[in-house]
């Protein structure tokens, strides 16, 4: 085209034509690029912008000193060699990956099998459980922590009363903030619990996607309940599992509010972290945030290689729509 | 909602430190309010003293208002750390004796001049000192306070107790007769919070131990020292045969005065204002005495906890700051205090109330610069845990929890 271009010039005869026509198709050409300026623009100012400090921060040693003088001192990538030396990390991060293995399990699980149920039983139960996950979805996570709280609450917690009355061992006065296991475990079921409406209902609405003549055609063919399942129903819903486990998986593995709550900033320690916690804790109590910065963009770096996946996986189903 | 994932996940990281490298562009003085950090121990003890120095304060500079802002132990030196970042810092802050080394260090707070506050000549020295870096003032003392037991009277007569324990062993021994009179299951007659340092410290340094020492300019944790070992098997000892309260928990959730206006509890250690909140029913029948020594006649080092009152460098308003500061601690405040039960910031109003006799054998936390990490890291905490729960010897916490403290107080 340019060689075209080059030609008229040179001929020179139409020259007053030929420039409209130009200025016309580099109009043309630029729109597409004026359109995407405002999404380029508000990505960069909200996303762009903070990771670029980010990423300068990173780089400094920003300590309360420097916080009051607004001055950090450059470092280079010390903040990360410290963080990659320090053998909490790599402790903080096996802990987190066994936690959101765990937490993603339990959640996708339980999810389907009350999608499952949701498919199975009468129209008022159906609105009846809907209604309890939509309420679950709605609790704002403070207050959802402080009822566990009291639940589980030494003293007096309905818990431990429950639990010794059904006989399952004497639980008065059982601790259940004493070790790590056990903390991780009442914030495993504080954050299961809390995910499970996001699963079943999203599993639900692609169950019924599932043709009914499929699974009666199986029934016919005398497959059993659990083949059907298999080979019937999972195919079809396998779209949507990978996509609530690769989002479950991003959202578990950086989970703060949940933990930091419920643990209580006074049970925190190197022993029971998540890289949340890690994060906060190193970043913000103890005032370094330059290797806070550093850990969050491992962080980063690390949740972004989930998404990979993720969006590989969105993508694919467009182009196959 | 790729995209929303992506801002999600990425602004989730990244908000926290926007809010730490903002500038403090933003800040402009609210006209004509002076902001003031309190901890929530003077709104739920003595709001009127706040209430009084308020009405001083703006008699003095008509046309001012004072906004009281009150502030949890546990979370308040990140907010102020949020103001020191992003600007709206108080005019005035309230800080625990055992933090304001590392803010003073960092050039947090505005230098004072000490003479022109009431009775500074007289301030305790210990809590003069927690204000002072480099020779100069940056907190004044506003009030510091010792750990008392809190007891029912009621009860100690009902288990045959007839004079107040003079040692260890007595306490102990009461105690047991006390458990033996059959209060309910989760009665303690000693309530002590597992993991409640303060208390567990005392111990420790009642059999001459120390949390660290330093030599050389360096600091080293000794908690694995001979006596803080035994020290520390004392209270091991001494909490499972007294104490039912949960072996992690730290002394604040729930309140010990709560369990103890709930009837489970006959002892309760803590500051002697704790009395405030014993509940109408025990109100009568309560009462309190000094921890007693493993030696017999001698009381049990108390921890002396203390709070300064600083202004902010960061403050539009520096001398009324400082102007409020001067009516808060001012001698008729400072009296009122300490009819409060707390120990006034002066040697000239001291007396013998049973909190200043118990401040007579007092210890506190090295005053190093990183201290305030060894605090908020639950170092401390964390071994009290393991050693109560049984997960690891006292030797073998004391001993990693030592480590511990020497890395962190040295910067590491």
């Amino acid at each position: 085209m340019a060689q075209a271009e080059g030609t008229a010039v040179a001929a020179g005869a139409s020259w007053p034509r030929r420039r409209r026509l130009s200025r016309d198709r580099i109009l043309r050409g630029s729109v597409p690029y004026v359109l995407i300026l405002p999404v380029v623009a508000a990505i960069g100012a909200i996303l762009g912008y903070p990771l670029y400090s980010l990423v300068r921060l990173s780089l400094q040693h920003y300590g309360l000193f420097e916080l009051i003088r607004h001055q950090g001192q450059w470092v280079g990538l010390d903040n990360f060699a410290s963080v990659l030396r320090d053998p909490v990390f790599w402790h903080t991060l096996i802990r987190t990956v066994v936690f959101t293995a765990v937490n993603v399990a339990l959640t996708i699980g339980l999810g389907t099998l009350i999608a499952l149920l949701l498919t199975r039983v009468s129209a008022w139960a159906r609105v009846l459980l809907t209604g309890g996950l939509v309420l679950v979805w709605a609790t704002p996570v403070v207050v959802a922590v402080q009822i566990w709280y009291w639940m589980t609450n030494y003293q007096n917690g309905v818990l431990n009363f429950v639990l010794t009355r059904l006989r399952i061992g004497d639980f008065f006065q059982h601790d259940w903030y004493a070790t790590t296991f056990s903390q991780l475990g009442l914030t495993t079921t504080l954050v299961v619990w809390g995910a499970l409406p996001f699963v079943a209902i999203s599993v639900y609405a692609s169950l019924s996607q599932v043709p009914h003549e499929l699974v009666e055609a199986a029934e016919i063919d005398g497959a059993r309940p659990w083949r059907i399942f298999m080979d019937v129903t999972l195919p079809i819903l396998r779209p949507i599992l990978r996509i609530v486990t690769s989002l479950s998986s991003i959202w578990d593995f950086g989970v703060f509010t949940q933990p930091f709550l419920l643990i209580t900033q006074s049970h925190i320690h190197p022993g029971n972290y998540l890289m949340g916690i890690y994060l906060f804790e190193e970043g913000y109590v103890k005032t370094d945030f330059g290797r806070g910065a550093a850990i969050s963009l491992l962080m980063l770096l690390m949740v972004a290689a989930m998404s990979v996946f993720y969006v590989r996986k969105m993508v694919r189903m467009g182009d196959g729509e | 909602m790729r995209s929303r994932v992506f801002v999600a996940a990425i602004a989730a990281v990244a908000l926290g430190v926007v809010a730490a490298t903002a500038s403090a562009g933003q800040q402009r003085a609210q006209a004509n309010k002076l902001t003031v950090w309190l901890q929530v121990d003077a709104q739920s003890g003595w709001p009127e003293i706040v209430a009084a120095a308020n009405t001083q304060f703006q008699q003095d500079h008509p046309g001012w208002s004072v906004d009281v802002q009150y502030q949890n132990w546990t979370d308040h030196l990140q907010k102020f750390d949020a103001t020191l970042a992003g600007g709206n810092s108080p005019d005035v802050i309230e800080m625990g004796n055992t933090e304001m080394t590392k803010y003073m260090a960092a050039g947090a707070f505005a230098p004072l001049d000490k003479t022109t506050f009431d009775n500074s000549a007289k301030w305790l020295a210990g809590l003069a000192k927690s204000g002072n870096y480099g020779g100069k003032t940056y907190g004044v003392p506003y009030y510091a306070g010792s750990r008392v037991a809190t007891y029912r009277t009621d009860l100690f007569a009902k288990a045959g107790i007839k004079k107040l324990p003079t040692s260890l062993a007595e306490l102990t021994t009461a105690a047991k007769k006390l458990m033996a009179t059959g209060n309910g299951k989760g009665f303690s007659p000693v309530y002590v919070g597992g993991e409640d340092w303060y208390v567990a410290m005392a111990f420790v340094y009642d059999y001459g131990g120390t949390i660290a020492r330093t030599q050389g300019g360096r600091w080293y944790g000794a908690l694995d020292s001979p006596r803080a070992i035994k020290g520390l098997t004392a209270y091991k000892n001494f909490f499972l045969a007294a104490s039912r309260a949960s072996k992690t928990n730290d002394g604040t959730k729930p309140n010990p005065y709560d369990v103890y206006a709930q009837g489970s509890a006959a002892v309760i250690v803590g500051p002697s204002w704790y009395s405030c909140c014993v509940g109408a029913k025990y109100k009568t029948t309560t009462a309190q005495f000094v921890l007693p020594s493993h030696i017999k006649g001698q009381s049990m080092p108390g921890f002396l906890g203390g709070s300064d009152l600083a202004v902010p460098v960061t403050s539009a308003n520096k001398s009324l700051g400082a102007d409020w500061i001067k009516d808060f601690t001012s001698t008729s405040s400072e009296k009122a205090l300490r009819a409060k039960g707390n120990i006034p910031n002066t040697t000239a109003l001291l007396g013998s109330s049973i909190n200043e006799r118990a401040a007579a054998r007092s210890w506190f936390v090295p005053t190093a610069k990183h201290w305030v990490d060894v605090e908020n890291g639950n170092i401390l905490k964390n071994m009290l845990g393991q050693i109560l729960t049984g997960k690891l010897t006292v030797k073998q916490a004391a001993s990693s929890a030592s480590d511990n403290i020497t890395s962190v107080l040295n910067g590491a």
